[in-house]
């Protein structure tokens, strides 16, 4: 057990240490920040954003019109800011998760790795925790300002919606890393691996579509497997013990995959 | 403590090895020869627990390579074809991964990798980018990984690929070195690197092993014909059927008149191994009134068996002896370098 910690924390260690050797890294880092930065302003003070909403809401109330419900800032930000990181992750995590095993196999490193005392258990393990910790190292300057901006609000709003919507932000993340690192296991093209990933993301978000445009227990049913909509129910601060499966089911489906798929690849590999 | 037991592997209707077997004491330097594609690097993967065989079975330590993958894992280093690095890393980064990865408690990683990098010269590098290496240090950082956990078993692909001929001599030392408490598979396709360094060489060609024997038996076992060739002066005809009445002789040739004074012939006997021959043919030729001018003896080299057993043309041209008794081990087509008499 404690040798399988150690090599879990091994390909760990080398994953997260060649995050720093390479360049790519750093650019989706800055252009996440960039972007996340932007629509933090954005969403905050631009003309649509949710200080002029809750003005007009305010000016509603003055005017008489008791029936629009009561506009609470801190929560409509918190949701449409996360749920803006949401969309913008995903096109982030393809370029994340595409050299997993890609690189890997360009490189010949699989070889030596599926030839080590090692199971392709614990390097999926150790991969997708390195990759995953990238992402939450990506995340965490945006909530700063978003916690400093969060502050400012009055009333003060305690934390815990905020630190929900985060928690449902990194398991969608995770969820999808899982997944595109699957993906990755099955080619040694880094971009068909991106390009593949980005595609089943769309396929995510057919799903989402199409369980809302679906009527009955049939949408209701295909929403149950959405990521999206219990990514969106995490942002609107509802914790579903459902949703915390679904994402955890995923990110198993996606080791399961990955170690299944280094199995057979090296069973098959010609 | 290797055990290759009829072993096949086909990628889909191609078959890359058919029915292999061979072995490998241990402390023994274990050749496996072969030209291109003959499926030794096939057969490295399969023993490295890379890849599955069709058929057969390969045996490490006494562990079966498909069942008991992770205890095969355990106690074999491994060169693959190409060596497996991290660009990025540190050549010492590197091994302290691979050390980690192979299961070297940590209070003896950095020994292992100390020794490990003495062994290949990589002491100067240690601190170096693994990007940045010429191919030869990228080579010896791929021994060095094999040996950093100092396994029973080290199976080396085509060790010396890329190296100068400098490199190449040290790690043949090093290998040499290596051998006793290490056994060792090394396949390859030059000759002098197994006369040199294996103990014993398994010869592969198009998937089957064509023979198994140490460097020096498979050599006398190819020379167990002889071959002379000879220049006289006088009637061939006589020549001919003096020499065809000697016991050991099994066919006389002509060979071409080129670049021969007149009344002058060129001819190649093959015969039985025999170290008395060459006086027998030069006695009777001279007692006869024929003049010899010329008596040469023919002896196979490695490069000749391997030649021969890997080359599936007819050997053209005035080769001896069509009499090819085993069919596995066809004619040696000798070379003009040993011993004129």
């Amino acid at each position: 057990m404690t040798l399988l910690l150690k090599n879990i924390l091994a390909i760990y260690q080398r994953e997260l240490q060649s995050y720093f050797a390479s360049p790519l890294p750093y650019i989706i880092a800055a252009v996440f920040w960039l972007l996340g930065g932007f629509f933090l302003v954005a969403i905050l003070l631009g003309p649509q954003g949710i200080l002029a909403q809750a003005a007009m809401a305010d000016q509603a109330v003055q005017m008489g019109m008791p029936s629009s419900p009561p506009f609470d800032v801190a929560y409509e930000f918190n949701k449409a800011y996360v749920g803006l990181l949401g969309s913008l992750s995903m096109f982030v995590l393809p370029m994340l998760s595409m050299g997993l095993y890609a690189d890997e196999r360009k490189q010949g490193t699989l070889e030596l790795l599926a030839t080590s005392p090692v199971t392709n258990w614990a390097v999926a393990l150790g991969k997708l925790l390195a990759v995953v910790s990238f992402y939450i190292a990506m995340v965490l300057p945006l909530m700063v300002c978003q916690s400093i901006a969060l502050g400012a609000a009055e009333p003060p709003t305690g934390s815990g919606v905020f630190l929900l919507s985060h928690l449902g932000l990194v398991l969608m993340a995770a969820s999808v890393l899982a997944l595109g690192m699957f993906i990755s296991s099955l080619t040694e093209s880094t971009v068909l691996a991106a390009i593949m990933t980005f595609a089943l993301i769309l396929l995510l978000w057919l799903v989402d579509a199409v369980a809302q445009g679906l009527p009955g227990v049939v949408g209701s049913a295909i929403a149950h497997l959405s990521l999206l909509k219990h990514f969106t129910d995490f942002t609107e601060g509802i914790f579903d013990t459902g949703g915390l499966v679904l994402f955890l089911s995923f990110i198993g489906l996606g080791l399961y995959l990955t170690a299944q798929s280094i199995e057979t690849l090296r069973f098959q590999r010609s | 403590m290797i055990e290759v037991e009829h072993l096949s592997k086909a990628y889909g209707s191609t078959t890359a090895i058919r029915d292999i077997t061979f072995g490998a004491q241990p402390g023994e330097i274990l050749g496996f020869l072969g030209p291109n594609g003959a499926g030794k690097t096939t057969t490295m993967r399969i023993l490295a627990g890379y890849l599955p065989a069709s058929e057969g079975t390969a045996r490490v330590a006494g562990y079966d390579v498909h069942t008991d993958s992770m205890a095969v894992r355990q106690r074999i280093g491994y060169l693959p074809e190409s060596p497996p690095l991290y660009p990025d890393m540190t050549v010492q980064g590197f091994l302290n991964f691979v050390a980690k990865i192979k299961g070297v408690p940590a209070d003896l990683r950095q020994k292992r990798a100390d020794i490990a990098m003495d062994h290949c010269g990589l002491l100067d590098k240690r601190k170096v980018l693994i990007r940045k290496l010429s191919k030869g240090y990228r080579q010896r950082v791929g021994i060095a990984q094999a040996i950093i956990h100092d396994p029973p078993v080290i199976i080396l692909d085509e060790p010396t690929v890329g190296l100068d001929p400098r490199q190449i001599n040290e790690v043949r030392q090093l290998i040499k070195g290596l051998a006793g408490s290490h056994t060792i598979i090394l396949s390859t396709h030059i000759l002098p690197e197994v006369s040199m360094t294996c103990d014993r060489v398994t010869i592969i060609n198009r998937g089957q092993v064509v023979a198994t024997d140490t460097p020096d038996n498979l050599t006398t076992r190819l020379s167990g014909e002889a071959v002379y060739e000879l220049e006289v002066r006088g009637d061939v005809t006589t020549a001919q059927r003096l020499l065809r009445e000697l016991t050991p002789v099994r066919q006389v040739t002509q060979l071409g008149p080129e670049h021969l004074p007149e009344h002058h012939h060129r001819l190649r006997v093959s015969a039985e191994a025999d170290r008395a021959l060459g006086g027998l043919i030069s006695s009777a030729l001279v007692n006869a009134g024929l003049e010899l001018h010329e008596l040469r003896r023919q002896q196979a080299t490695l490069e000749d068996v391997f030649l021969n057993l890997t080359t599936t043309e007819p050997t053209t041209g005035a080769t001896a002896s069509p009499e090819t008794p085993d069919p596995e081990l066809p004619t040696v087509e000798p070379t003009p370098e040993q011993s004129e008499t």
